[in-house]
């Protein structure tokens, strides 16, 4: 894929995957393409689903570009509705139609600490605890124990 | 460092503030909240402040095509020839410090038409005579598509502005207080000075007002820490 600017940087040199080509389309410029990031899977979370897999997604994040990109995509969401209506008013956000979702399960709360726009907030307490707790390997261990696997 | 950049900001014009960025935000704001009423003011995640509906992707398709008039980055280290760092300090593979990382910034150093750099740390880690790792070049080859570029860096010490021509910074004007033999010192390059470098006006008491009150207060949805210890009197 070719993207403005970067010729020049010292992309050229850390990434060799990154090509600088003459633009075909004005050959006196020069051009740098990246190749595409292609997953093997994705992990989303949803503010609300369809039976079908259909997503409504956070319309500041790139989750629908995300899914569209990778093989596989599970997604969770904080609840299932009944019908495309009643997904449109569940909130502000993209649909994703279900062609693209592999599987999806209902997590009501599955973002915390982080936040489902128009749900629920970001828990900064919680993700300055987090962070603390992620200095070494003996604190962290607790982090999970209590949290993740209590 | 707020009243520097917004004096810098034209009304009408379409500007942007990236992510991790409370003191441009201000400095937007506090333009937008006077002289500048009819720019068009992009903050990145603000609720009241972002026009896009689709991801971060829109931004970034919206800055390629080259719609933004000013655009403000930072660097971990930002040196004489405008070059900045975000990468990582000492040997690439085996680094000292790694800092995020560049994201769009080598994009939104080229493309939106001036672009105002900020640093509030200016020490000589920080102000560098050459950068170790180039996310965003101050200047390139003239076969490389590039309409806009580097256009002041503002720092809590002084304003550089760039000088394109000779791909260097040059000291515009002194904060208040600072004389020029401490801003060497707290520099890791040689200054050089434009003719006419004089001293940064100090704020207004009406621009201190909006401060203090109208920008806060916005500044306070994205940044509530920031907006908390940043505009005491």
């Amino acid at each position: 894929m070719p993207v403005a600017g970067h010729v020049g940087s010292d992309y050229d040199r850390l990434r060799p995957e990154f090509r600088v080509i003459p633009n075909p389309f004005a050959p006196a410029e020069r051009l740098m393409l990246v190749p595409p990031i292609r997953p093997d899977v994705a992990l989303i979370h949803a503010i609300a689903a369809t039976a079908d897999g259909t997503l409504l997604l956070d319309h500041m994040e790139d989750d629908a570009l995300l899914a569209q990109a990778s093989r596989v995509v599970v997604a969770s969401t904080e609840r299932v509705v009944g019908s495309r209506e009643a997904l449109r008013a569940a909130g502000d956000g993209v649909l994703l139609p279900g062609i693209h979702v592999s599987a999806f399960v209902e997590a009501a709360g599955g973002a915390r600490p982080t936040l489902v726009r128009g749900v629920y907030p970001a828990d900064a307490r919680h993700i300055e605890e987090y962070v603390a707790a992620s200095a070494d390997d003996a604190t962290f261990k607790r982090y999970l124990d209590r949290y993740v696997h209590g | 460092m707020a009243c520097a950049i917004a004096r810098e900001v034209r009304d009408g014009e379409t500007l942007a503030v990236g992510t991790l960025a409370p003191i441009p935000a201000s400095g937007a704001l506090l333009a937008h909240f006077t002289h500048a009423p009819r720019a068009t003011v992009v903050i990145l995640n603000h609720p009241d402040f972002w026009p896009f509906g689709n991801g971060s992707k829109e931004f970034y398709d919206y800055a390629q095509r080259g719609k933004f008039d000013l655009f403000f980055l930072s660097g971990g280290q930002i040196d004489r020839h405008g070059n900045l760092n975000l990468i990582t300090v000492g040997d690439h593979a085996r680094p000292k410090v790694r800092f995020p990382g560049g994201a769009g910034a080598a994009m939104l150093y080229y493309l939106p038409r001036r672009v105002i750099v900020f640093r509030a740390e200016h020490t000589p880690r920080s102000l560098v005579e050459r950068v170790d790792t180039v996310a965003s070049p101050g200047s390139t080859p003239p076969d490389v598509v590039r309409p806009g570029g580097p256009w002041k860096v503002v720092t809590p010490r002084c304003t550089f502005r760039f000088e394109r021509a000779q791909a260097r910074l040059v000291v515009e004007a002194l904060h208040p207080g600072v004389t020029r033999a401490e801003l060497q010192r707290e520099t890791g390059f040689a200054l050089e000075y434009d003719p006419q470098a004089g001293v940064t006006p100090e704020p207004s008491v009406g621009e201190l007002e909006v401060l203090r009150t109208r920008v806060r207060e916005a500044v306070a949805r994205i940044y509530p820490r920031y907006a908390e210890s940043a505009f005491q009197a």
